[in-house]
């Protein structure tokens, strides 16, 4: 069955509204998602065959590439892929440097850039990691590339590109965004006889329902607040904000958005005090939690799009092979709203377009390499290309593509259509938070939650570590 | 000129210049500059100070009050002491009694020894699964039992003998081989004649055996404390972040800690420093206290 192109239409119309909501905020100004769907199986095999045209590509050329499509990412074999078609296509050849996106590739980056050792073509975060070389003048903007290559990134909305926070101009060429949400094990709801979360599920509603989880017998969320409390940090912090000024950092606890940080901070207290998360979710890691999840312990889990495979893997006999997918177990799985409570509406995600590729000036600067480097990322953006990495997640493609239902699995459709009711994409304000700042509310939130600390104390600490960072 | 090639020393320093060169490049060159470093304020991994805090000194007086590096030197001392008693301690005892198997003793050691090639970050994972609340291995077998509620090994209350307990086994056998070598020096003819003396079994092995390791075991208790000191990656392993409430923490993830996560780059350097002069004292005194005898 073919989803009507109404709905990526409806989509794309959503994100037009997230574009105003997104525009304030300390003038860093938050990304917003493309919530458009695209097929990936039929597509595949066409581009596979058609390799899609961009402006030019002179042959011999050797590119240093670095990316996060390493690893256990899900679109490393896409990447992979597409980057030996271009080298086809071309006669040009990239020196692939790709790894884990993980602390240690962050620091590599970071100190390739500053030893002047940095690649030609980096694919990599667009939030303050990247303040440095930016801020430096190492990385090139898309509209001085666009001066003399007009064409360059022109497939995508210039709105959805996200901005540096350096100075306000758009560095990065979005490949594939990301949001988050909470996925429910309806075998437990149905369980503890409660009703599936809907679009205008608020915070009353869900603690009410935690209450029956538990009664059930079950643990109501599944999170490793010792671990990752980032997600529930974040939907606490937005669920005392709007899409307008969740990325405000306050200056203090005693402003409205600071006096919002600490009730987020007391809810999840709350949480914990009742006994809705896991026994052990001080001690557990997040994958620990995850599998609880998975197994029908837990009913609810907030995470991101990327959990989606994460989900449909632990529903595999084979994890690597999706055609031993147990359909019936993944048919238990559902995504949906996290509740809301004073700000924003449950149907306000956060999410948003968290990378993209940078040409580096030292490829720019190399007139055999600047040409090849802008036909690259022109290529891995491409229409053709992007649908490719962006699968059931976002983009910022003008040209939304049709969405084939067929080639998706169950949770990936309940996810679209989640998706397709959201009202808007804010970015996440940890990414403006980040570093030292993060310890006493993040590393922190068991101290918050057992009460040795208290809420605002540690919200205090960290405002004014980050305001007194002059670093 | 004949053996007059052998007087000339010069060839010498020419063969020891690449090691010295790799010595200064990756061990003197870091370690100074990491001092530096501990007084400067640095942006963000990989970057270099370019200004000095203010006052330069203030990592180091923030090391006298954080609470976490209190915890860290305690756990650090706590784990100084398991590994002599638990190490050391364990490996003397299967060590004599390995000895004193006539068949098997082979096995033993390649089965003792086994541990040590794992590497600490597959054993951490290993242990984990063992420790893990839900579905781990001991809480299975608690339930098999009839325990009706399950033990959170990692919590506050057992966190450190969960940690401690994997990377005391690990080395045991490390410490093990070196005394069964210690044990094979000792001649068969002092145990003989003490026999002949009517001296039992344990007699022997006070009065004979463990006087003459001494110098063995001198050399395994300061292996031990120096190794005690850079334990990490087990413990990372199964502990990330100081993990829970941050009371796991020994002096090297608390480094790492600081500097990978927090990324407070010039105060994990003033914490490296403190482990270094921590290690240099703790070493001189236990050489001090275990000083090899002359026989």
């Amino acid at each position: 069955m073919k989803m009507k192109k109404l709905t990526a239409t409806i989509l794309s119309g959503v994100m037009a509204v997230s574009l105003t909501a997104c525009g304030g905020g300390d003038n860093k100004a938050a990304d917003t998602a493309n919530s458009a769907a695209t097929d990936t199986g039929n597509k595949a095999a066409d581009s596979a065959e058609k390799a899609p045209d961009t402006e030019q590509a002179q042959g011999g050329v050797e590119l240093e590439v670095v990316t996060t499509f390493a690893g256990n990412d899900g679109n490393a074999q896409t990447y992979k892929k597409f980057y030996q078609m271009w080298e086809e296509k071309t006669g040009n050849k990239v020196e692939d440097m790709s790894a884990t996106a993980d602390d240690t590739f962050k620091v590599r980056v970071v100190t390739d850039f500053e030893t002047g050792s940095e690649p030609d073509v980096l694919f990599f975060f667009n939030g303050s990691d990247s303040n440095n070389f930016i801020d430096a003048g190492k990385v090139i903007s898309i509209e001085d590339i666009r001066a003399e290559y007009p064409d360059y990134a022109s497939n995508l909305d210039d709105g959805r590109i996200p901005k540096s926070w350096v100075d306000n101009k758009a560095y990065a060429v979005p490949v594939n965004g990301i949001w988050e949400a909470m996925f429910v094990n309806t075998e437990i709801l149905d369980a503890a006889g409660v009703a599936m979360p809907g679009a205008d599920y608020t915070w009353d509603q869900f603690t009410q329902d935690c209450q029956k989880i538990k009664d059930a017998g079950y643990t109501p969320i599944a999170a490793a607040l010792g671990d990752i409390p980032h997600y529930w940090w974040e939907f606490a912090i937005f669920n005392y904000n709007t899409p307008e000024n969740h990325l405000t950092v306050p200056e203090s606890i005693e402003d409205e958005i600071g006096k919002g940080w600490v009730a987020g901070m007391e809810d999840i207290k709350a949480l914990y005090e009742a006994g809705y998360f896991p026994e052990n979710t001080l001690s557990a890691k997040d994958d620990e939690t995850f599998a609880m999840f998975t197994e029908g312990k837990a009913a609810f889990l907030l995470d991101g799009s990327w959990k989606v495979n994460g989900i449909a893997s632990a529903c595999q006999s084979d994890p690597d092979d999706p055609s031993t997918l147990d359909t019936e177990k993944l048919s238990k799985f559902d995504v949906t709203y996290v509740p809301a409570k004073d700000g924003r509406k449950a149907t306000d995600l956060i999410g948003g377009l968290t990378s993209g590729y940078y040409i580096t000036k030292k490829a720019w600067d190399d007139p055999e390499k600047r040409a090849a480097a802008v036909d690259f990322v022109s290529y891995m953006t491409s229409d053709e290309v992007v649908p490719e990495f962006a699968q059931h997640g976002s983009s910022a493609l003008k040209n939304v593509p049709e969405v084939d239902e067929n080639v998706f699995n169950e949770l990936q459709i309940k996810s679209l259509k989640m998706v397709a009711g959201s009202t808007s994409f804010t970015g996440p304000v940890q990414d403006l938070f980040q570093g030292e700042s993060r310890v006493p509310t993040f590393d922190g939130m068991p101290e918050i939650v057992t009460g040795s600390v208290s809420a605002e104390d540690a919200v205090q600490e960290g405002l004014d570590i980050y305001w007194s960072s002059d670093l | 000129m004949g053996a007059n090639i052998y007087k000339n020393k010069k060839p010498l320093f020419l063969f020891l210049l690449p090691a010295f060169i790799f010595m200064i490049v990756f061990l003197y060159f870091p370690f100074f500059k990491n001092i530096v470093d501990s007084c400067m304020k640095i942006k963000q991994l990989g970057t270099s100070g370019e200004v000095w805090n203010e006052p330069w000194y203030s990592n180091y007086t923030k090391l006298l009050t954080d609470e976490n590096v209190r915890t860290s030197l305690k756990n650090t001392l706590i784990m100084t002491i398991v590994t002599i008693f638990g190490q050391v301690g364990i490996a003397l005892l299967l060590a004599l009694m390995v000895d004193n198997i006539k068949r098997g003793a082979k096995v033993f050691r390649t089965l003792f020894f086994f541990p040590i090639v794992v590497s600490a970050t597959a054993l951490g994972l290993l242990f984990n699964l063992i420790f893990l609340y839900d579905t781990g291995m001991i809480n299975q077998l608690l339930t098999m039992f009839g325990r009706q509620e399950l033990i959170d090994w990692k919590s506050e209350k057992w966190a450190l003998f969960t940690m401690m307990l994997p990377v005391m086994w690990q080395y045991v056998g490390f410490y093990f081989v070196i005394i069964v070598t210690g044990l094979n020096n000792i001649s068969e003819e002092l145990y003989e004649a003490a026999a002949i003396d009517g001296a039992t079994r344990l007699k022997r092995i006070w009065y004979i055996t463990v006087p003459l390791l001494h110098n063995v075991l001198c050399t395994c208790v300061v292996l031990a404390v120096t190794g005690s000191l850079k334990v990490f990656d087990l413990p990372w392993t199964m502990f990330p972040k100081g993990m829970p409430l941050k009371s796991t923490f020994l002096t090297g993830t608390y480094m790492y800690y600081q500097t990978m996560i927090v990324k407070d780059v010039d105060y994990g350097c003033a914490l490296a420093v403190m482990i270094v002069i921590l290690g240099v004292v703790l070493s001189r005194i236990v050489n001090a206290i275990f000083k090899e005898k002359d026989y």
